[in-house]
């Protein structure tokens, strides 16, 4: 079975940056799903295989802090590993998505080589 | 380190390296303006609000045709309006300059925190800021057409 990954960001403009880059970077995937904020990613990933998640932190609803933490209390889902892809840099915040299970983190601006490079080992 | 810290600079520097990055694309600056009257055209603004050490707004602020060529070129495709696609792609990209100036501040040790952008379409609109803000415009151009980063901000206590 092919690996399926979803890309979380309140921008529907980074979302398909990301799909880009991905193809750019060689990274196939199967299906690509998309969610515009924390609540929507745990729904796709209630009711669709995902293998990877990438997700920006700062977005409405439910911000990418809240979905690691939320998606931490569901054993279904918990061990799904999480990219964070943001603005945001500072340790406190990246050490905290970290010790909610984040796998690792990209900083926008990102070329595709740097998903490459992060991603790459992951999968 | 603080006294070499120049947010004007700070602001063309991470402007650049976002479209740099991001659209392939190199900006020219012009002279940055401190604290003084500015004639700015403005179809689309995105903005962004700064909390933190500093509070204040990051804008970018785009006559409709630089806002139309530049998402025409973050996404590849061609773009003939003014659409919710060029109000997304304007405000992640203030999202993403903020994001940079985020990371100049904690150089010095000021943590910046960023909300969520906000873009607005239409005419004869102007921002209006925090009373006593300071404020720094930097024009900038693409090719030859020109829009600008604005900072407004006061610094907290």
């Amino acid at each position: 079975m092919g690996k399926n990954v979803l890309l979380v960001d309140d921008s529907s403009t980074m979302r398909k940056i990301i799909g880009r880059s991905l193809r750019q970077a060689g990274i196939d995937f199967d299906n690509i799903f998309e969610a515009a904020d924390g609540l929507e990613a745990l729904d796709v990933l209630e009711n669709q295989h995902v293998d990877i998640v990438l997700s920006d932190i700062n977005m409405p609803n439910m911000d990418g802090i809240a979905f690691l933490r939320e998606k931490a209390n569901r054993p279904g889902i918990k061990n799904i590993p999480v990219l964070m892809i943001s603005t945001e840099t500072g340790d406190d915040i990246i050490g905290e998505a970290k010790s909610l299970g984040a796998v690792g983190a990209i900083k926008k601006p990102f070329t595709p080589d740097k998903v490459n490079e992060v991603l790459g080992p992951l999968l | 380190m603080a006294e070499m810290f120049s947010i004007g600079n700070e602001i063309i520097s991470g402007t650049q390296d976002v479209f740099s990055t991001m659209l392939m694309v190199d900006l020219e600056s012009e002279a940055v303006i401190e604290n003084k009257k500015c004639a700015i055209q403005s179809n689309l603004t995105s903005m962004i609000g700064l909390g933190g050490g500093i509070r204040g707004l990051l804008a970018i602020h785009c006559p409709a045709s630089v806002a139309k060529a530049i998402t025409g070129a973050f996404l590849g495709m061609d773009v003939d309006e003014l659409n919710d696609d060029v109000k997304d792609a304007i405000g992640e990209i203030a999202n993403m300059v903020a994001g940079n100036l985020k990371v100049s501040y904690a150089k010095i040790g000021i943590n910046v925190e960023l909300a969520i952008p906000t873009s607005i379409v239409g005419e004869s609109f102007y921002v209006s800021g925090i009373a006593d803000a300071k404020r720094i415009i930097v024009p900038l151009k693409m090719a030859d057409a020109i829009f600008w980063v604005e900072l407004m901000y006061v610094v907290n206590a």
